[in-house]
C-alpha cells in the first residue's frame, strides 16, 4: 500500500502541470471552438453559436487551401528527412576520418530555435543580399525570389525543414541501427539476399518501431510548424506557404477571432490524431503479437 | 551435396595472425566437427567458409570451385547459427520459405518444400507463429528448416545447441544426426563440447590457436591423441596427466614422477631418464588389490558409476570405476592400472611417443 502511495506523491507534480498546461488549456479551447469570440472587437463577450464555425470551416477555402499546402509540406519534407537520415545513419555506421566531428556538426541545427533557422534562412534567401539567390545568378543564371516565386518559396521552407530536422531522424535511426543484432544479416546473405533485398526484407522491418516513432515526432511538429515559416515568408507569396499553423496564428492575432481560430486547432489536432492513429494501425498494431 | 578443401587457409586481421596455416579435408557427405577451446578458431573458420569473414591466404573449394572471393549467397550453402539468426518480423512459414523466396522460386514450390521441411521436423503446427512465440528447441528447428529448404551442397553449424538446456542438447543432437542420415549432405559442425563432438562427428578436427592440433575418427582421437592437449580435451572427465621420468628398478623399467610415485609402463622406446608426461584415462584405472597405494580425497557417486580422487604426494589422481565404492577420505586405495592403457607423452614437445 506504501509504494501505491509513493507512487501516486511522485507522480502528483507531473500531472498538476499537465492538469493546468495540458488538460485545461485542450478543453477551454474545445469550449471556446463553440463560440464567437472576438475580445478586442467593440462587443468581447463570448457568444455561443453552436455548430456555426464547423459549419463554416467544411466551407471555408482558405483554410482548406492551408490544410492542403501543409499536407504536401509534411510530405515532402519528411519523406526527404526519412531518406536522407537513414543514409546519414547507415554512413556513421562506417568509420571513416573526421567521423566525430562531423557527427557533432551534423546535429548542430537541432539545438537552434526555430525562429533563428527562419530568420537565418531569411538573410540567406532575401533577393539581392541573401548567398542563396546570389550564387544561384552567378553560376547557374538562375532568378531565386521567394517574395514572388511560390514554388521557390514551398522549396525553400521544404529544404529548410529538411537542414533543421533530418538530424533528428539520423540520430534516432542510428540507435535503432546500432541495436540490431548481426546475426541475421549474416543469414540473410547466406540465405541469398542482396543488399536492396536485405534492406526491405530484413533492415526495414527490423527498425520499423523507430521508423514510425521518428513519423510521429516528425509528423506532429510538421503539421504545427509556425514561426520558421512566420519568419521567412510570412505564409507568402499569397497564400502559397500558409501552411494551417500559419493559417491559425493569423485568425487568431491579427484577427483576433479566437472563436473561429479554436475550432481550426480542435479540427487540426483530429487531423493529427486521426492520421497518426492510421500509421499506427497500418504499421505497428501487426507487430504486437510477435514483439 | 560435394566435398570440401580447406587448404593452408591463414586469417589474419591487420597485423595480428590468428589462423596458421589449416587445412582439412572434408569427404562428400561427411559430417566434420570442429572442436577447440573458445578463441580456437573454430568459428572463424567456420566463417570463412561460409563467405562471411575473408580468407588472408589459402584457398578453400566447394565441390571443384575455389570459393575464396564467392558471395556467401553464391556458395550453396547453409548455415543454423547459435542464436538460431530467426527473422522475429518473419513466420515461421517465411522464416523458412525465404531462401526459396530470395531464388524466386514459384509459391507452389515455396508451399511444397516449406510444407515437407515443417513436416520432417515436426513444425506443422506453428508455421503461422512468431519465433518469439516458440521455445528454445522449436526456434532451433526453424533455424533447421530455413537450412533444409535450400537443398545446400554443404550445411555449417555454429554451436547450434550451446543455448539449449541438457536435455534438449541430447534431443537435437540425435534430430540432427537423423537428419544427416537421412539427407546424407556434407556438414561442417562447430562445438567446443567433445561430447557433441564424439557423438555425432564421422571426423573430429581439433583446434587450439588457430592450429590443426589432430584430425581422426571420434574414437580414433580417443585411443591414439597426437598430443598432450588432444588427450586432455578428449574424453570426460579428462584424462590424468602425472609428470616425471622414465628409469630402470630391479630390471623393471617405471615411470617415476616428480614426487616419487612409480606407476607401470608399457612397453615403449623411451630412454631411461627421459622427461615423460604420462597419461591414463580415469576409465581406464581399476580399484583393487595390488594396485599403487593411494590416499582418497574425495568420492563422488553418481549411481551409475563412482569417481574418486586420490593423491600420492603431489599427484592427484582421479578414477571413474563401475562398482559402488564406499571410501572415506584419508582412507587408502589401490589403484591398478593396466600398462596398455597407459600413453605416453614427451614432456617438452608434448608429442606422443
Amino acid at each position: 500500500m506504501q509504494s501505491k502511495r509513493l507512487g501516486w506523491i511522485l507522480l502528483a507534480p507531473t500531472l498538476v502541470i499537465l492538469f493546468f498546461f495540458g488538460v485545461l488549456p485542450f478543453f477551454y479551447v474545445v469550449f471556446v471552438s463553440f463560440h464567437s469570440w472576438n475580445p478586442f472587437a467593440v462587443n468581447p463577450e463570448m457568444v455561443f453559436n453552436g455548430a456555426d464555425n464547423f459549419r463554416q470551416i467544411v466551407f471555408d477555402p482558405a483554410f482548406l487551401h492551408s490544410i492542403g499546402v501543409t499536407v504536401m509540406f509534411v510530405f515532402f519534407a519528411v519523406v526527404s528527412e526519412l531518406i536522407l537520415g537513414y543514409i546519414l545513419a547507415q554512413a556513421f555506421m562506417r568509420d571513416f576520418p573526421g567521423k566525430a566531428i562531423f557527427r557533432t556538426i551534423h546535429t548542430l541545427p537541432l539545438i537552434m530555435a526555430p525562429i533563428i533557422v527562419g530568420s537565418v534562412w531569411k538573410l540567406m534567401t532575401t533577393p539581392s543580399i541573401g548567398i542563396i539567390p546570389h550564387y544561384l545568378d552567378e553560376w547557374f543564371g538562375i532568378t531565386m525570389n521567394i517574395g514572388t516565386s511560390a514554388p521557390a518559396a514551398f522549396a525553400t521552407i521544404v529544404l529548410m525543414d529538411v537542414w533543421h530536422w533530418t538530424p533528428l531522424v539520423t540520430l534516432t535511426l542510428i540507435a535503432a541501427l546500432v541495436s540490431l543484432p548481426p546475426d541475421p544479416f549474416e543469414q540473410a546473405q547466406i540465405d541469398g539476399a542482396g543488399k536492396r533485398q536485405i534492406f526491405w526484407h530484413i533492415t526495414l522491418p527490423m527498425i520499423a518501431p523507430a521508423v514510425v516513432a521518428t513519423v510521429f515526432i516528425r509528423l506532429m511538429d510538421a503539421l504545427r510548424t509556425v514561426d520558421e515559416v512566420w519568419m521567412l515568408t510570412g505564409g507568402g507569396p499569397g497564400s502559397a506557404t500558409r501552411f494551417v499553423g500559419v493559417h491559425i496564428f493569423k485568425e487568431v492575432f491579427p484577427k483576433t477571432n479566437y472563436g473561429y481560430g479554436s475550432t481550426i486547432s480542435v479540427i487540426v489536432l483530429y487531423l493529427t490524431i486521426v492520421s497518426c492513429w492510421l500509421l499506427y494501425v497500418t504499421m505497428l498494431a501487426p507487430r504486437t503479437k510477435r514483439d | 551435396m560435394a566435398n570440401v578443401t580447406i587448404d593452408n587457409v591463414i586469417k589474419r586481421y591487420g597485423s595480428v595472425q590468428v589462423m596458421h596455416g589449416v587445412s582439412v579435408d572434408i569427404e562428400d557427405g561427411e559430417f566434420v566437427v570442429l572442436v577447440g577451446p573458445s578463441g580456437c578458431g573454430k568459428s572463424t573458420l567456420l566463417r570463412m567458409l561460409a563467405g562471411l569473414e575473408e580468407i588472408s591466404d589459402g584457398t578453400i573449394s566447394i565441390g571443384d570451385r575455389v570459393v575464396n572471393d564467392v558471395l556467401p549467397k553464391e556458395r550453396d550453402i547453409a548455415m543454423v547459427f547459435q542464436s538460431y539468426a530467426l527473422y522475429p518480423h518473419k513466420t515461421v512459414y517465411d522464416n523458412i520459405g525465404f531462401p526459396l523466396k530470395m531464388a524466386k522460386r514459384s509459391q507452389s514450390e515455396i508451399d511444397d518444400k516449406v510444407t515437407k521441411a515443417a513436416d520432417i521436423l515436426d513444425l506443422t503446427k506453428y508455421l503461422k507463429r512468431y519465433p518469439k512465440e516458440l521455445s528454445g528447441g522449436q526456434r532451433q528447428r526453424v533455424a533447421m528448416g530455413r537450412a533444409i529448404v535450400r537443398d545446400p551442397q554443404v550445411f555449417l553449424f555454429d554451436e547450434p545447441l550451446s543455448n539449449l538446456d541438457a536435455k534438449l542438447r541430447v534431443t537435437m543432437r540425435i534430430e540432427i544426426k537423423e537428419l544427416h542420415q537421412r539427407l546424407g549432405t556434407t556438414i561442417v559442425y562447430v562445438t567446443h563440447d567433445q561430447i557433441e563432438a564424439m557423438t555425432m562427428a564421422d571426423k573430429i578436427v581439433v583446434m587450439r590457436d588457430g592450429r590443426v592440433e589432430q584430425i581422426g575418427s571420434p574414437l580414433d582421437l580417443y585411443d591414439n591423441p597426437d598430443n598432450v592437449f588432444v588427450a586432455g580435451f578428449i574424453g570426460s572427465p579428462s584424462m590424468n596427466f602425472v609428470h616425471g621420468k622414465i628409469a630402470t628398478e630391479e630390471g623393471v623399467r617405471v615411470f617415476v614422477s616428480d614426487s616419487g610415485l612409480k606407476l607401470p609402463l608399457p612397453e615403449t622406446t623411451a630412454r631411461d631418464g627421459q622427461e615423460i608426461t604420462y597419461g591414463i584415462r580415469p576409465e581406464h584405472i581399476q580399484i583393487g588389490p595390488g594396485g599403487v597405494e593411494m590416499d582418497v580425497v574425495v568420492v563422488e557417486p553418481t549411481g551409475s558409476e563412482t569417481q574418486i580422487f586420490a593423491k600420492a604426494g603431489k599427484d592427484l589422481i582421479d578414477a571413474l570405476v563401475k562398482e559402488r565404492i564406499n571410501a572415506r577420505p584419508g582412507s587408502k586405495l589401490g589403484f591398478v592400472i593396466n600398462p596398455a592403457d597407459v600413453h605416453l607423452f614427451d614432456r617438452a614437445s608434448e608429442q606422443r611417443i
